[in-house]
């Protein structure tokens, strides 16, 4: 076990830079998960951590040992790859069996091993099978197995599950997270899914080309984003964006757009820290908005309603607003009809509001 | 590389053809076989009887090609008398020899050139590839010549240089299509586990096994077959079966008995080969064929 830290690393590959001045802290026995879409440096990131990938600059420091220049057999890590990369001529068993014989461990001590990893995974049937013979989630279960057997410092999860269908993902989910806090293990996963990275990471580091663009829990990351594009990575459905003003009426401080008009709450306006007038893009997530067809006393904003998606327990609905469309979560009993009127409410603690230019977040 | 049932309706087109393409495959059968039959069945005759057949047209008397009594005696003069036993270790060694060295050095060579990004990476396997462009006989004069200042002609490792040549470009080519379709990650995921980067080659190993041994077919066929660089290169001390054979055509006398049991000689064993490896040659040679 491990704590792994940063120090302003680079990657790059000729002139293009994966990885831009990367700081990351991540304390020992931490779920810390990578997210960002795809090309964003992340996987360049683990395979540096790996030592797949040189360092082009900075360093990467285990405990306080910089590790730079190990190979990867030295680093005492394990990773579970996102096409699994299992080893096709090699059964199961031999498959999970091959870090610890690399090793030079003891033909006993292998067995016991990595019976307890199959019993841990619940694959202790499909020892002697190959690769080919094994569904999707065994092959991952396989591959997590190989890594779990040798107690690493480290792991290292490459998108896992990214292959598998919905529904097993979910379950791996709960199982990959409930594993690592048995284990206790340093654990650095890599994914594009926020889903994942929210629902099992201690801490999330959202990446966008190639920069780290937040460090924090799950919580804070979903409720003070510090800029517009963490706010529309993070959270399913996305958050709605509008394009207002920020303007002083009398006594108050009102943000306008062609729909409504939103009177913000001293704190807020001392968050905007000067912004007194001008443009600002509104971040609303779906489920801070309520919707009726029926006009209410509180400042509204009102649209028609262009769709509306039943998710089961849920309800989307999408309101066309003079030059954008939201989407509003509501519940599934909700009657509205495509092209009729209706009234949006916005919970006024729950929006938050970004720079126009630089997507900085004010709060 | 999964088969499909292919739907097919009968016209009177491809009725016609279907005919046509069993007529063409019974001509064809017997263009490529009888000169085996006759090769074969006339190494048993004494050359009196190997001498006796039919008449042209007369299609009765065909069995007068199958009367006769086998004997084994020229097969007791090409090993008693003629030394073809050395001769057949000198083809063994040749082609065995020059088979190991050049899958050797050409999975090295394929290996990096599949896994290793260089400056002129691309040069390197087109030079490698042009090699085999030229016809064996164009390099034969400078080749003899540098051989023999080596003092390699007529000498087995000689010989087994030679073949590995001609044999090295071309296993160098065929293994990289090999190494190629073997996914990185796998290797990436023995050096995590703890693998140095031979040990990760060495790992991997099992996976290009079809096309190592559809490539040491070919390379042994290629230097057993081969006339040319044992006739010039081999010459004397390094004699291999098709030269031997060659030689027991002289001037004066054409041992005909003999000739046809060298033929069975050299042709057996390279059947029998290709037989045992059948499966497993054209798995080999698709394999490296098909990026999945």
């Amino acid at each position: 076990m491990a704590k792994v830290s940063f120090r302003s690393v680079w990657k790059k590959y000729g002139d293009l830079a994966a990885v831009k001045d990367l700081n990351i802290e991540c304390a020992d026995g931490t779920f810390l998960s990578i997210l960002g879409p795809s090309g964003c440096g992340k996987s360049s990131t683990m395979r540096m951590i790996a030592g797949l990938e040189h360092i082009s600059a900075g360093d990467i420091l285990f405990d306080d040992r910089r590790i730079n220049d190990l190979a990867p057999k030295d680093r005492d890590v394990a990773m579970v790859f996102e096409n699994y990369a299992l080893y096709p001529h090699k059964s199961v068993f031999e498959n999970m069996a091959n870090p610890l014989k690399l090793r030079g461990q003891s033909a006993d001590r292998i067995k016991e091993r990595v019976m307890a990893a199959a019993s841990l995974l619940e694959i202790g049937h499909l020892m002697n099978r190959r690769p080919q013979e094994l569904s999707g989630g065994q092959k991952q279960r396989v591959a997590i197995g190989r890594a779990i057997v040798r107690e690493p410092k480290l792991f290292l999860f490459d998108e896992p599950i990214a292959h598998l269908d919905a529904k097993l993902r979910a379950h791996m989910r709960g199982e990959i997270k409930h594993m690592q806090r048995t284990l206790g293990t340093t654990m650095i996963y890599v994914t594009h899914d926020q889903l994942e990275a929210m629902s099992m990471a201690d801490m999330i580091a959202v990446m966008h080309d190639g920069e780290l663009q937040q460090l924090g829990t799950p919580r804070e990351v979903y409720n003070h984003p510090v800029n517009a594009w963490v706010a529309g990575f993070v959270g399913e459905p996305a958050m709605n964006f509008l394009t207002c003003d920020v303007r002083g009426e009398r006594d108050d401080v009102l943000l306008t757009h062609p729909n409504f008009a939103l009177a913000l709450k001293p704190q807020q306006v001392q968050r905007l820290n000067g912004h007194a007038a001008g443009p600002v893009r509104m971040g609303v997530r779906p489920d801070a908005l309520g919707i009726s067809m029926q006009k209410l006393a509180e400042p509204v904003i009102t649209g028609e309603i262009f769709v509306n998606e039943l998710l089961g327990g849920d309800m989307i609905v999408d309101v066309q607003l003079a030059d954008a469309r939201i989407r509003v979560k509501t519940v599934p009993e909700f009657d509205g009809a495509p092209g009729e009127a209706c009234y949006v409410t916005v919970n006024r603690d729950k929006w938050h509001a970004f720079d126009a230019e630089t997507g900085r977040a004010f709060f | 590389m999964a088969s499909r049932e292919v739907v097919q309706y009968e016209t009177p087109l491809t009725r016609a053809f279907r005919w046509f393409s069993v007529a063409f495959i019974i001509v064809y059968l017997m263009w490529t076989l009888l000169p085996i039959l006759v090769m074969f069945v006339s190494s048993f005759k004494d050359l009196l009887e190997a001498f006796k057949i039919p008449a042209v047209g007369d299609w009765a008397g065909i069995g007068v090609f199958f009367e006769f009594t086998p004997t084994l005696k020229h097969y007791q003069d090409l090993f008693l008398n003629l030394n073809f036993s050395s001769y057949i270790l000198n083809s063994l060694v040749a082609a065995g020899g020059s088979a190991v060295i050049s899958v050797v050095l050409g999975s090295m060579a394929a290996y990096s050139l599949s896994r290793i990004n260089f400056k002129g990476k691309n040069d390197l396997f087109f030079w490698i590839i042009s090699t085999r462009m030229a016809p064996v006989v164009a390099v034969m004069v400078p080749l003899y010549s540098i051989f023999r200042s080596l003092e390699l002609v007529g000498t087995l490792p000689g010989l087994i240089l030679a073949y590995t040549t001609f044999n090295l470009p071309f296993a160098i080519w065929i293994l990289k299509g090999f190494f190629d379709n073997v996914p990185y990650a796998i290797e990436e995921a023995q050096m995590v586990d703890g693998a140095t980067r031979p040990q990760a080659l060495l790992a991997i190993l099992p996976l290009v096994a079809p096309g190592i041994g559809a490539f040491i077919v070919l390379c042994i066929l290629f230097a057993w077959n081969d006339f040319l660089f044992a006739a010039i290169i081999g010459s004397g001390g390094a004699k291999t079966l098709p030269v031997a054979t060659r030689e027991l055509v002289q001037p004066q006398n054409i041992q005909w008995g003999s000739i046809m049991a060298a033929g069975v000689v050299t042709t057996v064993p390279m059947m029998l080969l290709g037989l045992v490896i059948r499966r497993y040659l054209v798995t080999g040679l698709t394999m490296g064929a098909v990026k999945e």
